[in-house]
C-alpha cells in the first residue's frame, strides 16, 4: 500500500496504518531519535511520544506527501523535549573519568568526539550530528528543524568554524 | 580538523549499522493503545462539552432556528398551494413531539401555523400494524380557557401505516398560550387518552394581509344576505355574513313565516379568477343566523375582489293549502315564485296517489292530504324519476303515498325548501 493511502487511513483513525507507516522507515527515525537520545531506551520513548502525537494531529496535516517530513520533525521536536524534561543533557566533560576506565579503542574515539561536540552550543551539537553523522543533505535539514535553507548553510559553518578552534588548530593540520 | 571528520564519519558508519530494536513496533503499537486512546478519551470529554454547549445555545435559540432554516418535511401531498408556499418560506413554528399510544399507535405533532383566521396543526397519525384507517382517533385543541375542536382533511400512505394530517381550528384567545393536543384512541370498548403540550410561539403568527368590514346586502326572498366583514390571512381568506339577525329571526318566527337557510352559495373572485373554496358554515343561534365561508389565500398582488352570491337554498314557511279535483291534469301551482306541477291524482287499493313535478332543488316538506276533513300524514314518495332539462335545471317527479281516500282533497302545504339562483356580485373596495 502507498504512503498517500496509508497516511488517508491513519487520518481516519487507523492505528496500524500509523504504525505501518512509521516501520517503513523504521531505521530512518530510529536513527534520527538515536542521535539526539543516545541509547536505545531513549530512542524508543521518543518515538513512543512521537507516534501519539501524530495520531492525534494527523487530521491537521493536509499534504499527505508531506507526513514523513512532517512526522520527523515531531520526532525531533520530541526528542528535544525528552532531552530538556529529563534534564538528561549531561555534559560529557564531567564523566570523563568514568570514560577513561572503559579504555581506549573505538570507545575512546567516541568519546573524544561528543567531548568535542559538546563543547559545542545544543543546536551546533545537533546541526553537526544531522549533517554528519545522519548524513542529511541541507533541505532535509531544513525541513527537518523548520529553519531556512541559509541558516543551515550558516549554522554548519559556525559550528565547523568552533569546532576548529576548539580542536583543530595546528596540532592536525 | 580532519580528526573530528574521521570521527564524525566513523560515528556515522556506527550509525548506519545501527539494528532497529526489534520492539520497536510492539512498542508504538502499545504507545498508540495505552497513550492515544488515553488522550482520546479526553478529547471525548471536550467533544461532549462543546456539544452540550451548542445544545445548550441552539436550544436557547430554538424558536430562532427553526424559523429561519426549517419546514414541515412529508407534508406535499397533503397541503394546497397556498400552505404548501408557506411552509417553503419556513412559515410556522416546528413542535415535533411524539406521543404513543400503549397498541403502539402514534400522533406526532410536527408543527403548527397561526395567523388570523385560523390555527392549523399539522399532525402524523402513524399504525405499525397497517391499519391506519381503521384507527379510530379524535383530535381537539385544548387551551386554558377554551377547548377547539378541528376540522381537516388526511392524506394515507400506501402502505397504510401512517396519515398525514392537517386540521385547522378557529384562531384561538389572545391570551391562550400553552395548548395540550387532546387525542382519544378508541378501541373496541376501551379508549385511552393521550396528549401532547405544546407552546404556541405568537412571534411567529402571520396575522392577516386583509381585513375589512363589507357592510353590503342582497335582498332575497322574505329576507337579505348581508356581508359582514372579509378577513384575509396569509393561509385563508374569510367571509362573514348573517342572514337574519335576532329581531327578524323572532318576528319572522312569531309571523309564522320562519325560513331555514340551507345552501348558500358564495364564490370569491379575485383579480377576475375565482379563490377555491375550502369550506364554509352557517348557524342559528341567539345572534340570528351567521354564516361564515373560507377560500383560499388572496394573490399578493389583489387588484380586485369581489363576492358572488350564486344561489340561496332555504326552508321557507308557506302554510298553502291547493284544493285537488279528482280528475285533476297538470295543474300548475305558483308558490313563493316555485312552480309545482301536480301531474294527476289516483286512487288504488283504497289509498290515494298524488303525483308531482318540481325541480330537483324543490322539496315540501311537512306535506299532509286533508281527505273530508280529516288530516292525513304522507306514508311515503315513490317512483321518484329526474328528467335533465335543455335549459338549467334538472326535474323531479314523484308520487306521494296517502292512505285512505275521501271525496273532496286538500294538499296541505307547510313548509318548502327550494333553491334560487341569483348571481348577485358585490365589489369590494380595496383600502
Amino acid at each position: 500500500m502507498n504512503t498517500i493511502t496509508l497516511v488517508k487511513k491513519a487520518k481516519d483513525g487507523d492505528k496500524d496504518a500509523l504504525v505501518e507507516l512509521i516501520m517503513a522507515q523504521k531505521k530512518d527515525y530510529y536513527k534520527l531519535a538515536f542521535i539526539y537520545m543516545k541509547n536505545k531506551e531513549d530512542a524508543l520513548d521518543a518515538m513512543e511520544d512521537m507516534i501519539v502525537i501524530l495520531y492525534e494531529n494527523i487530521h491537521r496535516l493536509k499534504d499527505e506527501g508531506a507526513f514523513y517530513r512532517w512526522s520527523k520533525t515531531i520526532l525531533s521536536n520530541c526528542c528535544k523535549r525528552l532531552l530538556r524534561d529529563k534534564k538528561r543533557v549531561v555534559p560529557l566533560a564531567e564523566i570523563k573519568e568514568d570514560a577513561s576506565e572503559v579504555g581506549y579503542g573505538q570507545k575512546d574515539n567516541q568519546i573524544m568526539l561528543d567531548q568535542y561536540l559538546s563543547s559545542l552550543s545544543d543546536k551546533h551539537q545537533e546541526i553537526i550530528k544531522l549533517r554528519y553523522i545522519l548524513d542529511l543533505d541541507y533541505q532535509s535539514i531544513s525541513d527537518l528543524l523548520k529553519i531556512p535553507l541559509g541558516t543551515v548553510k550558516s549554522r554548519i559553518y559556525t559550528a565547523l568554524a568552533h569546532l576548529k578552534k576548539n580542536f583543530g588548530g595546528d596540532r592536525y593540520e | 580538523m580532519s580528526e573530528i571528520e574521521q570521527m564524525l564519519n566513523n560515528r556515522k558508519q556506527e550509525l548506519d549499522q545501527i539494528e532497529v530494536p526489534e520492539e520497536m513496533e510492539a512498542r508504538l503499537s502499545d504507545a498508540l493503545t495505552k497513550r492515544a486512546d488515553k488522550k482520546i478519551n479526553r478529547s471525548w470529554k471536550k467533544l461532549i462539552a462543546v456539544a452540550c454547549l451548542t445544545v445548550l445555545l441552539a436550544g436557547y435559540n430554538f424558536d430562532a432556528l427553526a424559523f429561519y432554516g426549517k419546514k414541515l418535511i412529508g407534508y406535499d401531498q397533503v397541503l394546497n398551494g397556498t400552505l404548501k408556499q408557506l411552509n417553503e418560506l419556513g412559515k410556522g413554528q416546528l413542535i415535533g413531539k411524539t406521543h404513543t399510544f400503549k397498541n403502539g399507535t402514534s400522533v406526532i405533532l410536527d408543527g403548527v401555523m397561526l395567523d388570523d383566521n385560523q390555527l392549523l396543526a399539522f399532525y402524523t397519525a402513524k399504525d405499525p400494524k397497517g391499519k391506519v384507517d381503521d384507527i379510530g382517533l379524535r383530535v381537539s385543541l385544548k387551551g386554558f380557557l377554551k377547548e377547539y375542536f378541528m376540522s381537516g382533511h388526511g392524506v394515507m400512505n400506501d402502505e397504510k401505516t401512517e396519515i398525514k394530517w392537517v386540521a385547522s381550528f378557529e384562531p384561538p384567545l389572545f391570551l391562550e398560550k400553552t395548548f395540550d393536543l387532546q387525542m382519544v384512541l378508541n378501541e373496541g370498548n376501551k379508549s385511552e387518552t393521550g396528549q401532547i403540550t405544546f407552546k404556541l410561539d405568537r412571534s411567529k403568527a402571520m396575522g392577516y394581509t386583509l381585513k375589512q368590514s363589507l357592510n353590503k346586502t342582497i335582498e332575497i326572498d322574505g329576507s337579505s344576505i348581508h356581508f359582514d366583514t372579509i378577513s384575509a390571512s396569509p393561509t385563508s381568506t374569510a367571509v362573514n355574513g348573517s342572514i337574519q339577525n335576532i329581531v327578524e329571526l323572532a318576528k319572522d318566527q312569531l309571523t309564522g313565516e320562519r325560513i331555514r337557510p340551507g345552501a348558500l352559495k358564495l364564490r370569491l373572485i379575485a383579480n377576475g379568477k375565482e379563490v377555491a373554496s375550502q369550506s364554509g358554515g352557517m348557524s342559528t343561534d341567539l345572534k340570528g343566523i351567521t354564516f361564515h365561508q373560507e377560500f383560499d389565500a388572496l394573490p399578493s398582488d389583489l387588484t380586485s375582489l369581489n363576492i358572488k352570491l350564486e344561489s340561496f337554498a332555504a326552508d321557507h314557511d308557506i302554510n298553502q293549502e291547493i284544493n285537488l279535483q279528482k280528475t285533476l291534469h297538470d295543474l300548475e301551482v305558483d308558490i313563493e315564485g316555485q312552480s309545482i306541477v301536480i301531474n294527476k291524482l289516483h286512487e288504488s287499493n283504497g289509498d290515494t296517489y298524488i303525483t308531482i313535478t318540481t325541480k330537483d332543488t324543490t322539496v315540501l316538506k311537512r306535506v299532509h292530504l286533508i281527505m273530508d276533513q280529516n288530516r292525513v300524514d304522507l306514508e311515503e314518495t315513490i317512483n321518484n324519476s329526474y328528467n335533465k332539462l335543455v335549459n338549467d335545471g334538472v326535474m323531479h317527479t314523484r308520487t306521494l303515498h296517502f292512505k285512505g281516500t275521501g271525496e273532496t282533497y286538500r294538499l296541505d302545504l307547510e313548509r318548502m325548501t327550494y333553491k334560487k339562483v341569483y348571481n348577485k356580485t358585490i365589489n369590494i373596495t380595496l383600502k
